[in-house]
């Protein structure tokens, strides 16, 4: 997913976090954070994401704009159904960024978020799972391709540049500047340079440590990237008579600042299931599963630390930072499959603990 | 069962010479897993007008294989009553119920002779009308089981409705047994090959209620013998492996590669496979060669083992270079669906997402790496060779010939313009495609 603005959403850090992270090391058992539920947008909702005062949820192939002006009370305005299920998107500004399977990669205008407008489209070589944008470039996770490449400095006319090959099935990609990152099923990790002539190679790949499902940027240090819901990865797994049975998603720190040779930092392991993270500054807000919603703070890469949770009364799945709330997707987590029947999104206050 | 049978086939059966050696595709990817005998009229060069003898129309939907006995080729399909959904090319997430679907309407499945220098069709039997009680993938049909014969028989398996027959020259059926309609746990419907060796005929099946290995005597249809499996679900045609020791019947699944000595006792085994098995194990050179690879799986092995092993060969996960059986081992080079290809000293791997990479066969050291063919097309078929090239064929239809050796080169990119899952047959100069509707006999100067 993209690294957000950090500035816009300051104003969710109240002054304890501050001064907390100011302490350093030695308050990291500290709880900083807390959230007070205020509303709630029912579903069933398969992801949410926001921007300013605007949560995007997604059920199927419909994207759903709400208005969190007064995030007690959101107000549901315009929609837009694509032709295919919506596997990820993203909102920068007013533009939705939107992976639908096989029809391929959307842009959508939200200007007017009573009447969102179809802009460009474009198909891609398979089938659509997620998207990241920086600048004139967005990449797009492509189970059959990998990450393929778009120039959108024409948003009315994205035009396909190539694509990357992922070893296994590209699952997700973020973007930081001229760098954009991917990881695939079971266990790639992969570091473009879109400033290079031909892309289409990445400059530093590995099998991560981790089976991910996701990958962010920490955007206040460019050269930090987190898998998200990593489990143990071992190519000799089935070989072995002891397999680890269900084992938990964790976040895995990547040292990038060489993008040809990322170094894994720390593997943390959340107190619950990590399934997505939205980071804001040095914050991961981490759907946990099925402990709901924990902020980790990564100020200090080597020892990230729990600053705060919100348990939630099923499973978080999804998460996004909106200006004045946070969302968090609560909902049953059902191993191998894609949709669920359930999920609805928890609006919460962060207040101070 | 109804049979359609032009009246000249009699005619002309008497009138068929005995089959050259290589005029002989009897079975999936042939008798040296996809290396067919140079032959001058062989093409390197083709298209749905250049170069094509024939092309026939085949109704119904079977991913199965041609096989090729003189100048008869077999075909299988399954054809709906109905207006089933069209299946859909490359590798991707097919959301709930992973693919599976049930028919729309009855079936009718159906055994063609065509004749190999015309296209023109001898006989058509159809062996039985039902609606499949078993559910199948998106993109599987209920006909791709490869047929196999031995040149008095053809021999079938849908594994869909749990019918095994032979039937002779003409079409006649010989006989024809029952053993159940099961599905894997994923119910993506079988497709494992019937194979033949030495007067038997051996059909694998594993599913969810209770996995099979059944030998039947070729001629007559008895059962010989059945053994239980421990596993749930596996698409691989098992290989009868004659090697300088003994004679062999090898089954790559999900749980444990296993090799039985032909009446049904386990000889060795081996774990280590991923999730969904559906390579054929070949054998070329003294050596056998294991894999299987969901793309989404972190194991996705390729061992190469030699003869003579018992009781359980598994690699030590902690010291997986030294072992007496296993002449090399890849911990991430198996593909998912495609075979692949031992040619000229040189195992060829064809990754589904359309890579080829080239390893040496004896030692497993890499040739050339990954390259690229192209971005988006999907490949199931497996690999074939013949006159110094590689041939690799996409979902698209698109073949790409590529120059054998140390070198990747595409020499030439071949297209048939429709799906095309089925592995192809070489025989008598003649290369033999099936697309989703047709089956093409292309052969330099042919349509000329």
């Amino acid at each position: 997913m993209t690294a957000g603005s950090t500035s816009r959403r300051r104003a969710l850090l109240p002054l304890a976090l501050g001064l907390a992270l100011a302490a350093g090391p030695a308050s990291a058992s500290a709880q900083t954070l807390a959230f007070m539920p205020v509303s709630s947008i029912s579903g069933p909702i398969d992801l949410v994401r926001a921007s300013g005062a605007f949560a995007y949820v997604t059920r199927g192939e419909t994207l759903t704009v709400f208005d969190l002006t007064n995030p007690a009370a959101p107000a549901r305005r315009g929609s837009h159904a694509f032709p295919e299920k919506v596997w990820g998107f993203t909102v920068t500004g007013s533009l939705a960024y939107v992976a639908a399977g096989h029809s391929g990669f959307w842009i959508l205008d939200v200007s007017d978020p009573d009447a969102p407008v179809l802009r460009g489209a474009l198909k891609t070589p398979g089938q659509a799972k997620n998207v990241a944008v920086s600048g004139a470039r967005a990449v797009v996770a492509d189970h059959m391709s990998g990450i393929d490449i778009i120039d959108i400095s024409d948003i009315d006319a994205p035009a396909a540049v190539g694509s990357v090959y992922t070893d296994g099935y590209a699952r997700d990609v973020a973007m930081f500047g001229s760098r954009a990152y991917g990881v695939d099923h079971p266990a790639g990790f992969y570091v473009l340079d879109m400033t290079l002539a031909d892309p289409l190679e990445p400059v530093g790949s590995l099998q991560s440590a981790s089976a991910p499902r996701h990958v962010e940027v920490v955007a206040d240090t460019p050269g930090i990237a987190v898998l998200v819901g990593g489990v143990p990865y071992d190519p000799l797994r089935s070989l072995r008579d002891a397999a680890p049975d269900d084992p938990r998603g964790t976040l895995q720190l990547y040292d990038v600042a060489d993008p040809a040779a990322p170094l894994l930092m720390t593997t943390f392991a959340t107190p619950g299931d990590a399934q997505r993270a939205e980071i804001e500054g040095a914050l991961a807000y981490v759907a946990d599963g099925p402990a709901g919603l924990s902020v980790v703070d990564l100020s200090t890469p080597e020892a990230p630390r729990v600053v705060g949770t919100y348990r939630t009364r099923n499973s978080a799945r999804d998460v996004a930072v909106a200006d004045a709330a946070v969302l968090v997707l609560d909902g049953t987590i059902r191993r191998g499959s894609h949709s669920q029947d359930d999920g609805d999104v928890i609006v919460l206050r962060q207040t101070e603990n | 069962m109804n049979r359609i049978v032009p009246i000249t086939a009699a005619l002309l059966l008497l009138a068929l010479p005995a089959a050259a050696a290589n005029d002989e595709w009897p079975q999936f990817r042939g008798t040296e897993a996809g290396v067919a005998a140079d032959h001058p009229d062989l093409p390197d060069r083709w298209s749905q007008t250049d170069n094509v003898v024939w092309k026939a129309d085949i109704p119904g939907l079977g991913w199965s294989s041609p096989i090729v006995w003189g100048d008869h080729v077999f075909v299988t399909t399954a054809v709906s009553e109905g207006e089933e959904p069209q299946p859909v090319k490359g590798l991707y997430d097919p959301g709930d119920e992973h693919g599976k679907r049930d028919a729309v309407a009855s079936h009718r499945w159906l055994v063609y002779d065509l004749d190999l220098e015309t296209g023109e069709v001898r006989w058509a039997t159809e062996l039985r009308a039902a609606v499949p009680i078993i559910k199948r993938h998106l993109k599987a049909s209920f006909a791709s089981e490869t047929p196999v014969t031995d040149g008095e028989r053809v021999y079938v398996y849908f594994g869909s409705i749990g019918l095994v027959a032979a039937l002779d020259m003409t079409g006649e059926v010989v006989w024809t047994r029952d053993v159940g309609a099961f599905n894997g746990h994923q119910e993506f419907a079988p497709a494992a090959s019937p194979v033949l060796h030495d007067g038997r005929l051996y059909i694998v099946n594993d599913n969810t209620t209770e996995s099979f290995l059944i030998a039947f005597d070729a001629a007559t249809g008895e059962q010989l013998w059945r053994v239980v499996r421990d596993e749930t679900e596996n698409w691989s045609t098992p290989l009868v492996w004659e090697n300088d020791l003994r004679t062999e019947l090898v089954i790559t699944a999900r749980r444990r590669v296993r090799s039985y000595d032909l009446d049904g006792n386990v000889l060795w085994e081996l774990q280590g496979m991923t999730g969904n098995v559906a390579p054929t194990p070949f054998a070329r050179d003294g050596l056998v060669y294991l894999s299987s690879g969901y793309p989404g799986s972190s194991v996705r092995p390729v061992y190469a083992v030699r003869p003579g092993g018992a009781g359980d060969i598994s690699l030590d996960p902690d010291n997986p270079t030294d072992h007496p059986y296993i002449a090399w081992f890849q911990p991430l080079l198996g593909t998912y669906v495609t075979s692949a290809l031992v040619y000229q000293g040189t195992y060829y791997t064809l990754l589904d997402r359309g890579l080829m990479l080239a390893h040496d066969a004896r030692t497993g050291r890499e040739i050339y790496g990954r390259r690229r063919l192209r971005p988006g097309s999907g490949f199931t078929a497996s690999p074939w060779a013949y006159n110094g090239n590689v041939f690799v064929l996409s979902e698209d239809g698109d073949t790409y010939v590529i120059k054998a050796g140390p070198e990747f080169e595409i020499v030439a990119t071949n297209p048939l313009d429709e799906m095309t899952l089925a592995t192809p047959a070489v025989a008598g100069g003649k290369l033999l495609i099936r697309t989703q509707s047709k089956l093409y006999c292309l052969s330099r100067g042919g349509g000329r």
